[in-house]
């Protein structure tokens, strides 16, 4: 059938506003560098990674556990991840319960050992369960890092996680778009400095 | 998931191979972690202008006809393996509690763990979705299967299966579109020109959140000022 004759600008706009955002990217490395080191220090300690977030953040959170826990390349060690949102029972339990505010740092607190990681994400920082959860992790001494977007919200306000990533963009689909990208260079560069434990040392930084 | 193995020189991850022996000091390790990242900041731009060019007309098309069955009452059904699972979950929380514009009926077949293990336990995991597509689907309801290789014989049955039901079938996949591509049955596939499944994932996230975009823009939705997002 004939296209409907707005549709072929739209396209057009659609990937124009990814365009930014991409380049944007760049200007977090040496973020991404720093939080790796110490992530690849307590992976080498023993420690785990415990990830959350809500609506498509939850299935993020999923990704990130898969791609530690299954590297997609081939002969990478598998490090042990674990993502909160994935356990239906324990979320809509807790939610009932506790309010869904706690959904996630509820279980932060049962499953965290002192040189573990905690990974937020939240598309606009506004998260009130993955900022609880975030200071849960803080204050029991874990690593933290949120993966945010647009002004980054009460997250970056707050300063709740020791490392801030933000997506430069408002728009939650392109934000996700960008923590992907994020997230899998976060993976290799862990993975790159967890086999090269002379550089990071054993675990001091963190 | 797929197992495509990162194409790449000297170290894994696109590193240097010099950087493996273990000589090198922390702050040129850093360096190159930086540069590695712009490196790849600047890939994924690329590769999305390299899509929105060889896809551009298609997506329009695709999203025309997705509005079309949508409008007629018809649901999307989203489904892949390891990763490719979560941006199923992706697929179907945007359409069905989307940031702006109309809710539209969208089932994961990922999400569902009881159904998920039960099907691979009792018949075999390359049915885990073409079981659930038969039970769930019906003429003019939407499939949309996501594989970095094209290779997951789930989602090729699955197709199989959607296109036997009269479905819209609009495959993901990435580098040479592997046995997605071979199976003459889609009546969408779109391919990621890229070897590296990390790169294809990211590009794939773009094509199915601009595929929603235009099907919204198909039906008549505006987008509204962003001010808060559930994710």
């Amino acid at each position: 059938m004939p296209l409907t004759s707005t549709m072929h600008p739209t396209v057009g706009e659609a990937f124009l506003k990814r365009d930014r955002a991409g380049r944007a990217l760049a200007a977090n490395s040496e973020r991404i560098a720093l939080a790796c080191r110490e992530m690849a220090a307590r992976f080498r300690r023993g420690g785990k990674l415990i990830v959350f977030g809500n609506g498509g953040g939850g299935a993020d959170a999923a990704h990130i556990a898969v791609e530690f826990m299954h590297p997609v390349i081939v002969g990478k060690e598998a490090l042990p991840a674990l993502a909160l949102s994935n356990d239906s029972a324990t979320v809509t339990g807790l939610s009932s319960r506790e309010g869904f505010a706690e959904a996630f740092a509820h279980q932060v607190r049962r499953w965290a050992d002192p040189a573990d990681m905690a990974l937020g994400i939240s598309r606009d920082g506004r998260c009130e369960n993955v900022l609880r959860a975030l200071e849960a992790a803080r204050e029991l001494g874990l690593f933290t890092l949120a993966l945010v977007g647009g002004g980054g919200g009460a997250i970056m306000r707050d300063r709740a996680a020791d490392h801030i990533l933000v997506a430069d963009s408002d728009d939650p689909a392109v934000v996700k778009e960008i923590h992907v990208t994020m997230y899998h260079v976060v993976w290799e560069l862990v993975h790159v400095l967890f086999e090269q434990p002379g550089l990071i040392g054993d675990g001091g930084a963190g | 998931m797929s197992m495509l193995e990162e194409p790449r020189g000297g170290g894994a991850c696109g590193f240097p191979s010099f950087l493996y022996p273990g000589q090198a000091d922390l702050g040129s390790v850093l360096a190159e972690a930086r540069r590695s990242t712009e490196e790849k900041a600047a890939e994924i731009v690329r590769l999305r202008w390299q899509v929105a060019e060889m896809a551009g007309d298609e997506l329009a098309e695709c999203a025309q006809e997705m509005a079309i069955r949508f409008a007629s009452g018809g649901r999307l059904f989203a489904f892949g393996n390891g990763g490719s699972s979560t941006d199923a979950q992706e697929v179907a929380t945007t359409f069905l509690y989307p940031a702006y514009g109309l809710s539209l009926p969208a089932l994961s077949l990922t999400g569902d763990v009881a159904v998920v293990t039960a099907l691979s336990n009792d018949v075999g995991f390359d049915v885990v979705f073409a079981r659930q597509l038969a039970a769930l689907g019906r003429r003019g309801d939407i499939a949309v299967g996501l594989s970095t290789s094209g290779g997951s014989f789930n989602v090729l049955q699955a197709f199989e299966e959607a296109s036997r039901r009269g479905m819209l079938t609009i495959g993901l996949a990435g580098d040479q579109g592997g046995k997605l591509a071979g199976l003459g049955l889609l009546d969408y596939l779109f391919v990621i020109p890229s070897s590296s499944v990390h790169r294809i994932q990211e590009a794939q996230t773009t094509l199915y959140h601009v595929l929603w975009e235009l099907t919204q823009h198909a039906l008549g939705a505006v987008p509204a000022p962003q001010v808060h997002d559930a994710g």
